[in-house]
């Protein structure tokens, strides 16, 4: 059976540590553009810790949320690139082509929840800092679009194993660099086409919202907290 | 005032039209045909290594198998270049003064790497997994060409992505039998295209959509 790749983030667990972010940067290759470039709005973080506060001083309250490609099932972003290189895979996943992208960054424009990010530089790790970069994902160049991929680096590593072995995946074998890093496990990922696995479960709990959810775009992240969101009178 | 251009210019006008769509295909061609050349995909192109090893003598005329040096092949994405070790398992017996070998030997003894040149080098954001295609019944020979008559490694086929397509879109003109893989100068015991459907039904090799997606082999 085809997989279908979701994950669920508790928000009531997320301590707002930014681990998961340092993780997809090291797993990722993601480079980091110095000040100056981030003061420009072009940092790139996959992965970013959303803080929203909530009351008014000294009563205040202050809420983490992790945001990624929500990996849509009905994604803004792949219907406007005029290459083919922003599609849906067969696991559900939003996936990028680098060498198909001729940054026109429509995608980025079109993208919800601005995740997606543009290389207006090639990226540099002065020595000796190459040698940390992960030799199963590729470096983007110049003028081409990157974005959260949900680690298919792993993803493909598990299943080529797997089929090689002749098995199916097993629920929790495999995961992603931000969930394996999140030190309270807020971030679970898994195979929502399984109704048995974690995240399916979770998704389908009563404390699970949809970020934007009204804009249709059908997200596969899922994000659990015990009250709902902006609605600060409840605590 | 007499004409600015004689008679014969509608015939020349209409001969410069074809003649202009004949350039432009000219030019076409041309380009495709440089850009499938040889000397773009540095394919049958002899590479100058450290050690001149022969693949004929080793694999043709030895009969090594290719999983005693390549170990890897069938459990992980590399194939596996072979340590200095490996060669010296026979070669500190046979042809252990021999000069030619002297880089082996003292790459053994200085226990530094012998630096082999890759010979087929993929592109950057492509990613091949060996385990992957060995499982599934494609033979060495089928991309590699036939190694065992190569006094010096050369890449034979071209690696483009439409050299790799060719076999996606429909492997079952490739795919042999698993016991079969290493085997060079293969030929089936049954009619192609009567075993391919077969072993690709048997193998589960999954279907064109998933084949041809970006995807499987672009992240």
């Amino acid at each position: 059976m085809a997989y279908r790749w979701g994950m669920a983030v508790d928000i009531d667990k997320c301590t707002g540590c930014e681990a998961c972010v340092t993780a997809c940067h090291a797993e990722n290759n993601i480079p980091t553009v110095g000040a100056g470039q981030a003061s420009r709005g072009r940092a790139m973080h996959w992965i970013r810790v959303e803080r929203y506060y909530e009351g008014s001083f000294p009563d205040v309250r202050l809420k983490f949320r992790p945001v990624l490609c929500q990996q849509c099932d009905n994604a803004p972003c792949e219907a406007v690139c005029p290459t083919y290189a922003a599609h849906q895979n067969e696991d559900g996943l939003n996936a990028q082509v680098y060498n198909r992208c001729i940054g026109t960054r429509y995608c980025a424009n079109a993208c919800t929840y601005n995740v997606r990010f543009f290389n207006f530089f090639n990226p540099e790790w002065p020595k000796p800092l190459h040698l940390q970069l992960n030799p199963d994902v590729s470096i983007r160049e110049v003028g081409v679009m990157e974005k959260c991929t949900f680690c298919v680096q792993r993803i493909k590593a598990a299943k080529t194993e797997a089929t090689a072995a002749q098995r199916e995946l097993v629920d929790g074998a495999l995961q992603p660099a931000c969930a394996q890093a999140c030190p309270t496990t807020a971030i679970i990922f898994g195979d929502l086409n399984d109704p048995e696995s974690r995240v399916a479960r979770l998704a389908r709990s009563p404390r699970g919202t949809k970020l934007l959810e009204d804009l249709g775009a059908e997200p596969k992240i899922t994000y659990l907290q015990k009250q709902p969101w902006h609605e600060p009178d409840a605590y | 005032m007499s004409q600015v251009f004689p008679k014969s210019a509608n015939a020349w006008s209409k001969a410069s039209v074809l003649a202009i769509v004949f350039v432009l295909l000219s030019v076409g061609w041309v380009v495709l045909t440089i850009q499938r050349s040889d000397f773009v995909t540095s394919a049958n192109q002899f590479v100058e290594q450290p050690v001149q090893f022969s693949h004929q003598h080793h694999a043709g005329g030895i009969g090594i198998d290719c999983r005693y040096c390549h170990t890897s092949v069938e459990i992980s994405p590399s194939a596996g270049i072979p340590p200095t070790k490996t060669c010296i398992n026979c070669h500190s017996q046979i042809w252990s003064t021999s000069p030619y070998l002297e880089p082996v030997r003292a790459s053994f003894r200085d226990d530094k790497p012998l630096n082999w040149v890759r010979v087929h080098d993929l592109p950057d954001f492509v990613y091949f997994n060996h385990s992957i295609h060995v499982t599934k019944g494609v033979g060495c020979e089928t991309c590699h060409g036939r190694v065992d008559k190569m006094p010096l490694m050369i890449q034979k086929a071209s690696l483009q992505m439409e050299w790799c397509l060719d076999c996606h879109r429909d492997p079952s003109r490739y795919v042999r039998p698993r016991d079969q893989i290493t085997t060079m100068g293969y030929q089936p015991a049954v009619a192609q295209a009567e075993l391919g459907p077969r072993l690709v039904k048997e193998y589960k090799i999954a279907g064109l959509e998933h084949m041809t997606s970006c995807s499987v082999c672009h992240r």
